[in-house]
């Protein structure tokens, strides 16, 4: 079995600036090459001069004053293997054509990108690329955004000469969210590279040569990556499409809304395509400080359980002890008179994970009204010391880009595998560009990179905060530390004192690196997307506020991890749900308030490095679901203690009244107070951290089903 | 001859604007007062034969309301255009052209009020 | 690819033995080797003749109307298109009507375009015929939305519909005209459907309303998405080579007719 491009970490870095990828694909190298080698060269695309960098290729060149090249194979943040050869380009006094993604420019060269030749020798290859690609666009899922279809009309000849028949490849099954017709493929190996440089995974390769080449895991396997979904985006044909998205939409007729995704505390930028009211699939959206261009499998994935379990009606328990629906009028006025009866610390709310900042601060300022301060979130954090108090102790003050620049990294407790997929292949892109070290303290877990495992117990913190540890000297020589603690080893019952030896190793390696002030040492990785907008707003973490003193009437808002049960609330309280899935908080609760979805709500989320984002309205929410705010300030209306705000410009003016952060949207805001300042799931990412929408999912659930018992147990009948 | 969008450049700069009836306001104006006049004169006979159940007045309120609507135009040019689709109105009334829902359309009789409040908006739907 | 190299080959030493298929592969044939020169084989063929009658016939009237006549074209498809100042309705159709060399007696068509962007929105369209000459014409003027255009009924009886058809849909007065009313639309019924900022959907829904026993209109609530179509992308990736449209050539006024 061939692995196309070659991928060590010795080899790469040199690779890359040869091949001149460096202007796109770390910016960061390009701009030390411009400062070492001021020395631009002249060129010329169809006669237009402009200045480049030595060992920038032709079809960098060519970009650079806005004439694009036709390409499959290149890829700007894979590596170049030049191999479609659509990229033919015809240069002055060159003899034969050159693949512009793969060949450096030379001084004075006069790139014609639309002479007679290079049209010709695109005509050509494009005749050689549908001689064995099938002509099913009519029934493909590629079909209007197919990189071969724009292609071919834009550059290949109008009438066929092929009377011969096609090759046919066996489809593989590489599991429940990728569909495969191999007979589509055209070899590109875009799959093949971004399985093995960015998933990490080296589980695609090549077998067979010439017409008998395919790209395929060799024996039948999983593909076992949790970005494998990105594959479908860079896939230039229709070889490798999505399972569920399979045979529902075309592109043309859906609606794209711009958002941001909230299943994990990255708050990856997506495009939710949606028709007929609907959310048909989901697909990333370019943003470089957080998720490039990819997106986890879960995002990608989990849409399907935004239909499913979903709560559509206001609900209250009647005497038998059964939910039985009923009209919001009815449900807000109990609501309104439960909380009339109570006071002070008679009331308590706890929130979720994916509770916006709208409906945060909302309900704090409704609970306020009642003197009650009793509002807690379902994570957990350590309140010892600064606690949530200060900003940079809860944010991943590094950024996730940041990352790329670090050399040294300790993970604690963390799998940011499973947790931030995006992050972790931030790292590995400093690992694997970069240099980057990384070691682990926590449960051995899987990683796409090598790493060190120092522990498992939090004596071995100790150890490395007091010096004694021999890694401590591999922290004292680091010239750009990051220490990232993962927010579900803080969980535990000492989560404090890890928290505090963490605090003292990033201190120390700050002080021994002798790191500008800018850089960042200790940093927290959440998993879930409510928690530092709720901790800026002064939640408090954790729900052992309430287990000491139970409340009369506890609201639960989208709190669905059961950190709260009956058991620890006395006989006679009332609770009240209001979120927007059936899942663990629904049936316990004596009235249910139907709220709205990521998808389904105009709303602010903050994720883990502190950038607040919105997430846009996509598809309205089901039957009588309303925004959770919304509903609150009906609930203060009826109570009689009417919330200043109407509309939502206003509740973001009292947002930025509390928080002004959480409405500078798309911008991190620094948090410098650094000197006054685990038991991992093994199951799979697609259910970390259990969420009710990916619980929801019949995807996902799929997913853990061909992770656990093989990619044969899901096996559908073929349909195409 | 200078080229097409030359001339009409040309023609929008130089040329007064060509007038459909009146020269200046007040003819205008008093075309206007003509009109008012005509429906004001012709509502009784419209309530009898299209057996309205609306009084003289109440019709002669909407005439007014309707007049009143447009109140603020001051171009001759558009009062002109105005009153020549009010007076095709009124034709259609006078021949009876129109239908009793024709003539009871202006009075929006069946359309409810778009909530105003906080509460009505939340029950009523999730658009405010 | 070398294997289907060779299968082309293969292909083409077939050609001088099967019989049945030579013509077409001779076609085939032809068309390979001049595929650099001969570009347009599907394009309807031009035909000069026509071209160069209509061209000197539109030379002509344009010399007889100085005044009105601002430009004439031919277009691709061999279509006299006369563009005249809107004070020329009258004198350009009457002079087409009664021109022994015209004969244009038959009004076949006469409708507007709206385009917003212009200054003046609305272009008004008239198509004639000449049964005597067995051609026809498109005389093309403009206006916006309150300037009156005189009124072609005095010219031709079969304007009067349409011209209360464009006065219906795009608001264009007529001036002179002698029954100018709604003629498509609803009594009652408010705005212009064909200008392009009037909604697809409308503005009032009807609906028989049981209460006050007769049919209701309010406004419009769909209850279905309204469906829209991106239709941008799909063949539009690489802007840099699109090809430039040719624009219909021009015949401007006094230019000396080189042909003929």
């Amino acid at each position: 079995m061939l692995r196309l491009p070659v991928v060590s970490r010795s080899l790469f870095p040199a690779a890359l600036t040869k091949g001149g990828a460096a202007a796109t694909n770390n910016v960061r190298t390009a701009a030390t090459a411009t400062a070492a080698a001021p020395n631009l060269l002249e060129v010329f695309v169809d006669g237009n001069p402009v200045m480049v960098e030595p060992g920038t290729t032709v079809l960098q060149a060519c970009e650079k004053v806005g004439m694009q090249i036709p390409r499959f194979c290149y890829h700007e943040r894979l590596s170049v293997a030049g191999n479609c050869r659509m990229c033919l380009v015809e240069i002055e006094k060159v003899p034969k054509p050159v693949a512009a993604c793969a060949m450096p420019v030379m001084k004075g060269w006069n790139i014609l990108t639309n002479s007679d030749k290079t049209r010709k020798a695109r005509e050509g290859v494009m005749e050689f690329l549908l001689a064995n690609h099938p002509l099913d666009c009519p029934i493909c899922d590629q079909g209007g955004e197919c990189d071969l279809q724009d292609q071919s009309m834009q550059f290949g000849s109008d009438r066929s000469r092929f009377t011969e028949s096609k090759r046919a490849v066996e489809d593989k099954n590489i599991g429940p969210l990728i569909k495969t017709i191999m007979t589509r493929c055209i070899q590109c190996t875009r799959c093949v590279r971004f399985a093995s440089e960015i998933a990490g995974v080296e589980e695609l390769g090549t077998t067979g040569r010439g017409n008998d080449l395919q790209i395929g895991t060799y024996v039948e396997k999983m593909f076992m990556s949790e970005l494998s979904g990105n594959v479908i985006d860079i896939c230039p044909v229709g070889a490798l499409t999505s399972k569920p998205y399979a045979f529902t939409a075309r592109p043309w007729e859906t609606r794209k809304t711009e958002t941001i995704d909230v299943l994990d505390a990255v708050g990856s930028n997506i495009v939710v395509s949606t028709r007929g009211g609907e959310v048909m699939r989901v697909l990333p959206r370019l943003n470089e400080d957080i998720n490039e261009e990819w997106i986890s499998d879960k995002t990608r994935f989990a849409y399907d359980g935004l239909k499913r379990q979903r709560l559509t009606q206001t609900m209250v328990k009647n005497e038998s002890g059964q939910l039985v629906a009923t009209t919001w009028e009815d449900a807000l006025t109990r609501v309104a008179g439960a909380l009339q009866g109570v006071e002070g610390n008679d009331v308590a709310a706890v929130v979720g994970g994916l509770v916006d900042a709208e409906a945060l601060i909302s309900l704090k300022d409704l609970l306020n009204r009642f003197n009650s301060d009793t509002l807690c979130t379902e994570e957990a954090f350590p309140m010892a010391g600064a606690g949530s108090d200060l900003r940079s102790n809860y944010l991943l003050n590094t950024g996730i880009a940041g990352i790329e620049e670090a050399d040294l990294l300790l993970l604690v407790g963390t799998n940011p595998r499973y947790e931030a997929p995006l992050f972790n292949a931030r790292i590995r892109k400093g690992w694997l560009h970069n240099e980057l070290q990384v070691a682990l303290v926590g449960k051995e877990v899987d990683l796409s990179y090598t790493h060190d495992h120092l522990g498992e117990s939090a004596t071995v913190l100790q150890e490395i905060a007091s010096g004694t540890h021999p890694f401590s000297q591999v922290l004292a020589k680091a010239k750009r530390p990051v220490v990232v603690v993962g927010s579900s080893c803080l969980q535990r019952e000492d989560g404090a004192a890890i928290m505090a030896a963490v605090s003292t190793i990033a201190q120390n390696a700050r002080v021994s690196s002798g790191v500008e002030e800018t850089w960042k040492v200790l940093n927290v990785l959440h998993r879930v997307a409510s928690q530092v907008a709720a901790l800026d707003l002064g939640y408090k973490p954790g729900v052992e506020a309430i287990r000491k003193n139970p409340p009369k009437l506890l609201f639960l808002l989208g709190a669905d991890a059961g950190c709260i049960t009956r058991q620890d609330l006395p006989k006679d309280s009332f609770i009240i749900y209001q979120g927007h899935h059936g899942d663990v908080g629904a049936p316990m609760a004596d009235i249910i308030l139907p709220g709205a979805a990521y998808t389904e709500k105009c709303s602010t989320y903050v994720n883990t490095e502190g950038r607040a984002q919105q997430t846009k309205v996509a598809v309205t929410a089901p039957g009588m679901a309303r925004e959770d705010w919304r509903i609150i300030r009906a609930i203060s209306e009826l109570a009689g203690v009417t919330l200043p705000y109407d509309t939502l410009d206003e509740v973001r003016d009292r947002l930025a009244e509390v928080s002004p952060n959480l409405v500078r949207y798309d911008d991190v805001e620094e948090a410098n107070y650094f000197k006054q300042a685990n038991e991992l799931s093994k199951v799979s990412c697609y259910l970390t951290p259990a969420y009710p929408i990916s619980r929801a999912s019949q995807t996902m659930a799929k997913c853990v089903k061909a992770v656990t018992e093989g990619a044969q147990a899901v096996d559908e009948p073929a349909i195409c | 001859m200078a080229s097409n969008t030359a001339a009409r450049a040309a023609v929008g700069a130089a040329k007064v604007v060509r007038p459909i009836f009146s020269r200046d306001l007040d003819e205008a104006k008093r075309r206007v007062r003509e009109l008012y006049r005509a429906w004001y004169r012709e509502v009784p006979n419209t309530v009898t034969t299209f057996q309205l159940d609306i009084t003289t007045r109440q019709g002669r309120d909407k005439v007014r309301e309707m007049f009143d609507k447009n109140k603020h135009v001051t171009d001759p040019r558009v009062i002109d255009m105005l009153v020549i689709k009010g007076k095709m109105e009124l034709q259609e009334t006078i021949h009876v052209w129109k239908q009793k829902t024709h003539i009871m359309r202006y009075f929006h009789e069946t359309e409810e009020a778009r909530p105003a409040d906080f509460l009505s908006k939340f029950y009523r739907g999730h658009d405010p | 690819m070398a294997a289907s190299l060779v299968r082309f080959v293969r292909g083409g030493l077939g050609r001088s033995y099967n019989i049945a298929r030579t013509s077409c592969l001779l076609q085939q044939q032809t068309r390979l080797q001049s595929s650099t020169t001969d570009t347009q084989p599907t394009v309807r063929p031009k035909d000069a003749v026509t071209h160069n009658q209509l061209a000197a016939f539109g030379e002509y009237v344009s010399e007889m109307m100085p005044k009105y006549i601002q430009q004439v074209q031919v277009t691709c498809f061999n279509e006299l298109e006369v563009m005249i100042h809107p004070d020329g309705v009258i004198p350009v159709l009457t002079f087409l009507r009664d021109h022994t060399n015209a004969q244009f007696r038959n009004m076949i068509d006469l409708t507007a375009v709206d385009i917003p962007t212009r200054q003046n929105r609305f272009e008004i369209v008239y198509n004639l015929l000449s049964l005597r000459y067995n051609t026809r014409i498109r005389i093309k003027t403009y206006t916006d939305e309150l300037t009156p255009v005189d009124s072609a009924v005095t010219v031709h009886k079969a304007a009067n519909w349409y011209e209360r058809e464009v006065w219906d849909m795009y608001g264009v007065f007529f001036a002179n005209h002698p029954d100018l009313r709604r003629i498509l639309t609803d009594y009652g019924f408010e705005g212009h459907p064909f200008r392009k900022d009037f909604p697809l959907s409308g503005y009032v829904e009807v609906r028989y309303d049981d209460e006050v026993k007769r049919v209701v209109a309010e406004p419009v609530e769909l209850s279905q998405e309204f469906r829209k179509f991106d239709l941008n992308t799909p063949w539009e990736v690489f802007p840099a080579y699109r090809e430039p449209k040719e624009a219909a050539p021009k015949l401007e006024a006094g230019d000396a007719p080189e042909k003929k």
